[in-house]
């Protein structure tokens, strides 16, 4: 397995939702005209709470200064996992699911904080820029591990600092921030950027008016509901999470769907914000997971992390991270 | 290919038609445009052809890729890879036979949709289609489906819970089961498979190019690069591939698989499309974006495979098939250097030939070839008698032949052995005519007239009358010492120092030259001598009876300035035919010092006016004139301006311009040879000029006269003699075996010392003479070998050099020693030679060595007769 290094330096933000509309021309520029920009990495999720934003240093100079914005003060480094071979068996599981025991379970093993954004083309592990002797470190024996300059891939020297790392503790990791599972059911897709054009509208509204009037009334009918969006322009790959109600608003034959169709629920982690400290969250979930073998996606944001698991998979999702919370 | 981008595919069995496809799919048949079937719907493609629109395929949306299928039956089945993944195959035409019914509007679907960037049909196993698509996190970006594959795979799709969308329901026509999925969690962006072994496949994956081996597809060979679109094989090399990545082409060695072998300049805009020409080797065509202009790079010349030491040539040019801005293009993929190009925008096509660089090269020997595509034009010079002038090669050869430039006692008859047919050679050779001068002057010959009249003082003027009549002349006649030898190299006077021109008027008699004898007569003042040669002119056989009205015309000369003949004879002179009648009339009208009619007319030999110049042009005109017509000289390259120049740094600035325009390398390195002051020889022109005619002599395998022009060299150039190259040592004492006994520092001349003399008087050294070991035996005759006792010490060198020009020489080549540089063995050369006209193996026994066949000129005759 190869583990990639790639170039980008990001910066993770919050935008307010009252404060959004000073931030849409520079989100706007990012999502929609990508050769206006020198930017190669955007991402922006929505949460009923905020809009979460990670962009990539040149990206970062379209967003102004406000109070409403928030911005976590590390600089942060994705990750990104290439299986080397083409080895693996399409009956695998697919997302974090793979990489929970091999990635993530070992950098919570040493204390190292990732923030996970899963797309539709693959997952990106961020960490924090000044962690990555720490990432190497601890994942240079499963991996190898290469870096991303200037767009080539050159292989990446172990930094070999072994002094002063924590012995890892092999403990048990409990679940400890409530899990909630919204009722809606989510797509994760993708579309070619050549249609981009043609929709960025209804993407517009999506994005930026979805917390109109009609909305809360519709959230009131049902208070499960949860109003979540995410949309990445990443390397020119664009990734796509709405809910099903919103994938029914885009014309056919844009969006990427599955031969399965598959749909997707949403386990929601954590009741109070949980900051970018605390470590081996992602973890917590992931693990039960792998150990059940269903696939999932995870998506983190300022604030809350986020669970995509099949729709079908949900009830033993629920029993396997319940088995996990309760036995500690 | 989304509406804007088209591209041409052609069809890989019918040399006349291809398909363009930018939104929907065209088919094309390109023919002559003046055949009966250019009907009104046929577009131009070129001056000769025309394209028919046989058919429309609009079936297709969101087409991303198209691959036409390789094999002859069914023809026209194009797989089209689309936006969200789904590979269709589709077709174009009429001919829809069984088969073709069958694939047609079959479906490929990956599990899970995303844009399908490339499409490449197996070469060998045609039914192998591979996709290559964007990547998706859970999925596999190469996909490798079976055409033939039966549909059955609703049943495995059933157990695989797949829901199709209801769209997709429509038929069986659907297969979701590919043959083999590569490249997980990652994209692919071109796909080509290696034309070396059809299981291997070659993918431009997410910054890396990889190779997929479809018997063990958990394998890998991989290279990280940037460089992964458009991967493409060389049809001439299969393990040659280009890639390229925005700008830039990287060209790749699969056996040398770690590296680009070479790198293509970098294009400011991305580039869209690379392509190897089918019908030529190492020809890559480039094209960028918003260009017009198709950028070809020649790798003919490129070794393969590529060292790392040695710098790749590749020559790069551009081609311009037409004004708008190419959208695509397609190499014809019989037709020579063809391709068809369409426009970026409204479909507009053009049918190209890319001319194929000419190289061209002399022989030595006078023919020329070129080479042009695949033909290969010989120009051979035809022996038309007079036809043309002959190539300089061949007067050259022929000019060697008969030992041209060899006759140094004679000079002037080089001219005959030059074939004695160009008057500037005529002119060269005549100048060197021996003077025999007192001391010091002797040194002035060679520095040509213009020195000569610049170091002239003491002039003294005279006016005389004309021979033969009382009548003053106001004509002014100049005189000095450097004057008269000026007049004597120009050869109007003999030697001595009166001036005397009678020998040579009558020796221009001699050769019938009447109007030149005339002309000379008359500047030496004498009109009735000049009278008189005219007359005797025309009374010869063959005689021009003209030459009486001449005469006649003469006679009534009269110096009065305003006489009517003076005033005709100034006008109607310019109608005489020859040059010296001309400047005959234009002297006796012009004024006193001011001779232009006859100083510019350029027919006139430069002997002649140079010498006319000496005679009646003022000491502050005459360097004037002189400096002007040297430079003239020069200009032209023509060889009567040695005369001026003589042998110096200008007399090589005129033969540069001479060889410049004439090649002939050989009389300039004669005629340099022959001047020799130092630092003429010096000069790197004639070095090269000399080593060039050395080196035409051995092409032509002309070695005897090579050698005669060394000896001559070495003569006048004593700096030219090499050292020796070879000594002979005892193999007891360890001193050379050339002198008895001496220490004797000696160079060159070497071989004759070392034989044995052929004259039986002479006695034979069989031993060595510093030690009187005996010296080794020949192989052959088992005698040992001699040298003789020729040299008394002190005087040896002058009498071998005068010995060797005459015939007798010291030892016969028979004598001399050879051995061979490999095995050491060796003997007499005679009897080397005749023993290896029969062996190819050396004679010593039990030595295997094939001592002749290692000297590659060995076998080779000399073409020239000694």
């Amino acid at each position: 397995m190869e583990l990639h290094i790639l170039e980008h330096s990001l910066k993770v933000a919050s935008i307010e939702k009252e404060g959004i509309q000073i931030c849409t021309h520079g989100l706007i520029k990012l999502a929609f005209l990508a050769s206006k920009t020198r930017c190669k990495f955007f991402s922006l999720t929505e949460t009923p709470e905020d809009y979460t934003i990670i962009v990539d240093e040149e990206g970062f100079k379209e967003l102004p200064q406000s109070e409403h914005i928030s911005v976590a003060d590390a600089t942060w480094l994705a990750l990104n996992v290439v299986s080397g071979g083409g080895s693996a068996s399409s009956s695998q599981p697919i997302g974090v699911t793979k990489i929970a025991k091999s990635v993530i379970a070992p950098l919570a093993d040493h204390n190292i904080s990732v923030f996970m954004l899963s797309t539709y083309q693959t997952d990106f592990i961020l960490v924090r820029e000044r962690d990555l002797p720490m990432v190497t470190h601890t994942l240079s024996s499963e991996f190898t591990l290469f870096r991303v300059v200037n767009g080539e891939t050159v292989a990446a020297h172990n930094l070999g600092v072994t002094n002063g790392f924590v012995k890892p503790k092999l403990v048990p990791r409990p679940i400890i921030h409530p899990l909630s599972s919204p009722s809606n059911m989510f797509c994760v897709t993708s579309l070619d950027p050549d249609t981009l054009p043609s929709v960025a509208t209804l993407l517009m509204d999506v994005m930026f008016y979805s917390g109109g009037p009609k909305e809360p009334g519709a959230s009131g009918e049902d208070s499960t509901h949860i109003r979540f969006f995410s949309f990445s322009l990443i390397e020119g790959y664009i990734s796509l999470v709405m809910d099903e109600q919103t994938a029914q608003r885009f014309p056919n034959n844009v969006l990427f769907t599955s031969a399965s169709g598959e749909l997707w629920k949403m386990v929601r982690i954590g009741g109070q914000p949980l900051g970018f400290d605390e470590c081996g969250i992602v973890a917590q979930i992931s693990e039960p997971l792998a150990t059940a073998d269903i696939p999932a996606y995870y998506i983190s944001t300022f604030k809350f992390d986020h669970a995509l698991v099949p729709e079908e998979n949900i009830q033993s999702v629920i029993v396997a991270l319940r088995t996990k919370s309760t036995a500690q | 290919m989304s509406g804007s981008k088209p591209d041409i595919l052609w069809s890989p069995h019918h040399p006349d038609r291809y398909v363009i496809c930018d939104s929907e799919l065209g088919l094309y048949r390109i023919g002559p445009i003046g055949s009966a079937e250019a009907k009104p719907g046929s577009l131009p493609l070129s001056e000769e052809t025309a394209a028919t629109l046989l058919a429309i395929n609009s079936d297709t949306p969101y087409m991303k890729c198209v691959a036409w299928y390789p094999k002859q039956e069914p023809e026209c089945l194009l797989a089209v890879g689309q936006a969200n993944g789904r590979v269709v195959l589709t077709s174009l035409g009429q001919s829809h036979t069984s088969t073709c019914k069958e694939l047609v509007g079959k479906e490929f679907v990956p599990k899970h949709a995303r844009q399908c960037n490339t499409l490449a049909w197996n070469p060998v196993d045609s039914n192998l289609l591979a996709a290559g698509l964007d990547k998706h996190r859970a999925d596999f970006s190469v996909l490798i489906w079976d055409i033939s594959s039966k549909l059955a795979a609703e049943s495995s799709a059933a157990a695989e819970k797949i829901r199709l969308p209801p769209t997709d329901v429509d038929s069986g026509s659907t297969v979701t089961k590919p043959l083999y999925e590569i490249g997980q969690n990652d994209a692919c962006l071109s796909l080509c498979w290696l034309l070396r072994d059809p299981k291997l496949l070659l993918a431009g994956m997410h910054r890396n190019l990889a190779i997929f081996d479809l018997r063990n597809t958990s394998q890998k060979t991989f290279v990280n690069t940037k460089a992964i679109q458009g991967v493409t094989v060389d049809p001439h090399f299969h393990d040659r591939v280009a890639s390229f990545f925005e700008g830039q082409v990287a060209i790749w060695d699969l056996r040398k698989f770690e590296k680009p072998v070479l790198t293509l300049t970098e294009q400011p805009k991305p580039l869209t499309k690379v392509a190897w020409c089918p019908t030529r080797t190492g020809l890559l065509a480039t094209l960028t974006r918003d260009s017009n202009i198709i950028r070809l790079y020649d790798m003919q010349h490129t070794p393969t495979p590529i060292g790392d030491e040695t710098e790749p040539t590749i020559i790069e040019r551009s081609v311009k098939p037409c004004e708008s801005q190419i959208g695509s293009f397609a190499w014809h993929p019989s037709s020579q250097n063809r391709m068809v190009v369409v426009s970026a925008a409204n479909r507009v096509m053009t049918d190209f030939t890319v001319f194929e660089r000419i190289s061209l090269a002399w022989s030595s020997t006078t023919s020329l070839m070129w080479a042009c595509g695949r033909h290969l034009y010989d120009c051979v010079e035809e022996a038309v008698e007079g036809a043309v002038e002959k190539d300089i090669a061949t007067k050259m050869r022929e000019r060697a032949q008969s030992r041209y430039g060899h006759d140094t006692l004679q000079v002037w008859r080089n001219h005959l052995l030059a074939g004695g047919s160009d008057p500037q050679l005529k002119s060269l050779c005549a100048e060197d005519l021996e003077l025999k001068l007192p001391g010091n002057k002797q040194s002035l010959v060679y520095s040509g007239i213009k020195n000569i009249v610049k170091s002239s003082s003491g002039t003294t003027e005279s006016r005389r009358c004309w021979i033969g009549s009382d009548r003053q002349t106001d004509v002014p006649r100049y005189h000095s010492e450097e004057r008269s030898l000026a007049l004597r190299l120009c050869g109007w006077v003999s030697r001595g120092s009166d001036i005397d021109v009678e020998t040579f008027l009558r020796s221009l008699e001699q050769e019938q030259e009447w109007e030149r004898a005339a002309a000379i007569a008359l500047f030496n003042l004498d009109i009735r001598r000049a009278i008189q040669i005219l007359n005797k002119g025309a009374m010869t056989d063959r005689g021009d009876l003209n030459l009486n009205v001449v005469a006649m015309a003469l006679s009534g000369y009269t110096d009065e300035k305003s006489s009517l003949w003076r005033e005709m004879c100034s006008s109607l002179r310019l109608q005489l035919k020859n040059p010296y009648l001309c400047i005959m009339f234009a002297f006796l009208t012009s004024e006193p010092g001011a001779y232009d009619g006859v100083l510019y007319e350029s027919s006139v030999a430069v002997r002649d006016r140079v010498a006319f110049a000496c005679m009646f042009l003022s000491d502050a005109q005459l360097p004037r004139y002189i400096e002007k017509l040297t430079g003239e000289m020069k200009d032209a390259g023509n060889l009567e301006g040695i005369l001026l120049t003589g042998l110096t740094k200008d007399g090589v600035d005129l033969m540069e311009s001479y060889v410049d325009i004439t090649g002939d390398v050989q009389t300039a390195s004669f005629c340099m040879l022959k001047g020799s002051p130092g630092e003429v020889l010096k000069d790197p022109r004639v070095q090269c000029w000399i080593e060039n005619y050395r080196n035409l002599l051995d092409a032509w395998r002309f070695w005897h006269k090579r050698a005669e022009f060394d000896i001559l060299r070495g003569k006048l150039d004593p700096s030219s003699k090499p050292l020796a190259q070879v000594f002979v040592s005892c193999n007891f004492c360890g001193k050379s075996i050339s002198y008895s006994g001496s220490a004797l520092p000696h160079q060159g001349r070497g071989f004759s010392q070392y034989g044995v003399s052929g004259s039986p008087t002479k006695s034979k050294v069989t031993s060595c003479p510093g030690c009187r070991k005996p010296l080794p035996r020949c192989a052959l005759c088992l005698m040992n070998m001699g040298t003789p006792v020729s040299n008394c010490p002190g005087t040896g060198k002058s009498e071998e050099k005068a010995d060797l020009t005459r015939e007798n020489k010291l030892a016969k080549f028979n004598n001399w020693f050879t051995w061979c540089h490999n095995c050491r063995h060796g003997g007499h050369a005679g009897h080397m030679l005749s023993w290896f006209r029969d062996h190819t193996e050396c004679p010593v026994s039990a030595c295997t060595c094939k001592c002749m066949q290692l000297d590659t000129t060995g076998n080779l005759v000399p073409s020239d007769s000694s």
